[in-house]
């Protein structure tokens, strides 16, 4: 049990769309363009939702 | 709401007549609704409303039985018309109300969402999707309710998979790209507790739904746009169709719409000749008048097609409108029926009928 | 209040009925009439709404045994509907139950003669698919 997440999490680059895995404690910026805004992936988990 | 009717008492010298036949204007007032330019005006309905001068009003069963005609006049896959003479407007309601809301259908529920990232938000493109037609026979299905575990008898599973590369330009997701998965859902239920062959799915079939069913399960319109995807995004989903009634949720209504009209009836009260002959023919949105020459140069107006008047009243309104009577036959009915796909539309007639017959058995078993 | 629709009668019945709190009935169908006559009661069926009740209200009304009949939803959230029956003499349950059979043999009817209709139509016009006698 790592206290800090033990996987990396992946995020999108706003600008050119590039996965980028950041670590805790990482500069937020892309590593390719450079672009400081990231966004979070959407969750793994299967939703269920009612065709109503 | 009983439709309560006055006993036209008409004084003892005018008593049953040899034949028993009705003086005219009581004939079309029980027979016809008169469609004046403002309002309809109705008739009476209980047997016992001409007792007095002995004609009897009933309509018994043995009376229907012979009387009641049917004319099929469209029938093709998709949609048909016909028409019912010798019915009453309440069991002609009481079909179109079975036909839209309680005669069952197949459509997707249950939409498990594994990765979206198109601009269509989940919960709207799950409500695209269950309003899919499908093109399963419901009858061979049944009903799943909360505590039955999904199987391949009261469930149909669908996946849907596509993605847009980088580069392509927009693609559209269709209803086409839905595919049938005959064995089951694909998807492993959340216990990670799983070791060998047995893993766990959302449902348990056991069999195979290509060995139960002929015809493969699949949409019945495949180019329905469900979503649009721009490059570098993906759907990735996957249904559970199960079995319902219109009355739940409109998904489940077969047929795209059920309508019925009385066949009108257009009379002349005076004859219409030459100019106001002519006016009246243009004046008709559907040309139901047409002019019959008379020779000598004289014109009169007769009526060519009464069946397709839409009752606007264009005719009856104005100053002329006094020449002109509209009426509707009371127990003439022509029934259209639109199909989504899933029973062609005598089937869905029938199995109407038979909602209401099973109807009228329950209460009858329920009041012995 | 029109909960229910109480007839002319002209004695004082002792009526008998289920208390207006009662749980609905198992079976769905409650009749509330009186124990000394029994030629006019309110039947109470449940899970029901105008699809049923107007046609049997119909059929009702040609049955000459009929003195009055009609139906009422006393409130459109519940899925109740009263059919109110008055006969001349015979029990209104009975009559009820005959004009709900005369209901199914109507409907067997009709569905009869559409699957003639419909073959006779197969048969004369059997190009299929696409035929529309309107546009003729």
């Amino acid at each position: 049990m790592d206290p800090q997440q033990p996987e990396p999490v992946s995020y999108l680059c706003g600008d050119c769309g590039a996965e980028n895995t950041l670590k805790p404690g990482d500069v937020i910026q892309c590593r390719e363009c450079g672009y400081r805004i990231l966004y979070k992936k959407r969750t793994r988990r299967i939703v269920q939702y009612e065709a109503r | 709401m009983p439709k309560k009717g006055t006993k036209k008492g008409k004084s003892a010298d005018d008593e049953p007549k040899e034949q028993n036949k009705l003086p005219e204007h009581l004939e079309v007032q029980r027979t016809r609704v008169v469609c004046k330019a403002d309002a309809p005006t109705e008739g009476f309905q209980y047997a016992g409303a001409f007792a007095a001068m002995g004609i009897d009003n009933s309509v018994s069963v043995d009376k229907f039985c012979k009387n009641f005609k049917v004319m099929v006049n469209r029938l093709t896959e998709d949609d048909m018309e016909f028409d019912m003479i010798g019915i009453d407007a309440s069991i002609a309601n009481a079909f179109r109300r079975i036909l839209i809301a309680e005669v069952p259908t197949m459509a997707i529920e249950k939409v498990l969402m594994v990765d979206n990232t198109s601009v269509i938000a989940d919960e709207v493109l799950s409500h695209r999707l269950g309003l899919i037609p499908l093109d399963a026979d419901p009858r061979l299905f049944e009903y799943i309710s909360e505590n039955d575990v999904p199987n391949e008898r009261n469930t149909i599973v669908y996946k849907l998979h596509v993605s847009c590369k980088r580069g392509s330009p927009r693609l559209t997701v269709k209803s086409g790209d839905l595919e049938w998965l005959p064995e089951g859902s694909q998807l492993p239920l959340a216990s990670p507790a799983q070791s060998g062959d047995k893993q766990k799915t959302y449902t348990s079939f056991g069999q195979s739904q290509k060995d139960i069913f002929e015809k493969p399960l699949g949409v019945k319109f495949k180019d329905i746009t469900i979503a649009r995807l721009g490059p570098g995004q993906a759907i990735e989903l996957e249904v559970h169709a199960v079995k319902g009634v219109g009355k739940v949720h409109a998904k489940w209504s077969p047929v795209a719409t059920a309508w019925y009209r009385m066949l009108p009836e257009v009379v002349f009260r005076e004859e219409i000749r030459d100019d106001a002959a002519e006016k009246l023919v243009k004046k008709c949105p559907v040309n139901v008048f047409d002019i019959e020459d008379l020779g000598n140069g004289e014109k009169r107006a007769v009526v060519a097609r009464p069946r397709a008047c839409t009752l606007c009243r264009e005719c009856v309104m104005g100053p002329t409108g006094e020449q002109v009577e509209l009426r509707r036959v009371r127990d003439h009915f022509i029934f259209t029926i639109e199909s989504t796909g899933a029973l062609p539309p005598e089937v869905l007639f029938t199995e109407a009928v038979r909602n209401l017959e099973e109807k009228c058995e329950r209460v009858i078993s329920e009041l012995s | 209040m029109r909960h229910r629709r109480e007839g002319n009668t002209p004695h004082t019945a002792a009526a008998v009925s289920a208390p207006l709190s009662a749980l609905p009935p198992p079976g769905g169908v409650m009749e509330h009439g009186s124990v000394t006559d029994s030629t006019a009661s309110t039947f109470s069926i449940m899970d029901e709404d105008h699809t049923l009740a107007n046609s049997v209200r119909f059929v009702l009304n040609q049955d000459p045994r009929v003195a009055f009949c009609g139906y009422s939803i006393p409130h459109p959230a519940d899925n109740k509907v009263n059919i109110r029956v008055q006969t001349t003499g015979d029990s209104a349950k009975d009559v009820l139950k005959d004009s709900l059979q005369d209901l199914m043999v109507m409907c067997q009817h009709v569905r009869g003669t559409l699957d003639t209709a419909v073959t006779d139509f197969r048969q004369n016009n059997p190009t299929d698919m696409n035929v529309d006698l309107n546009k003729k």
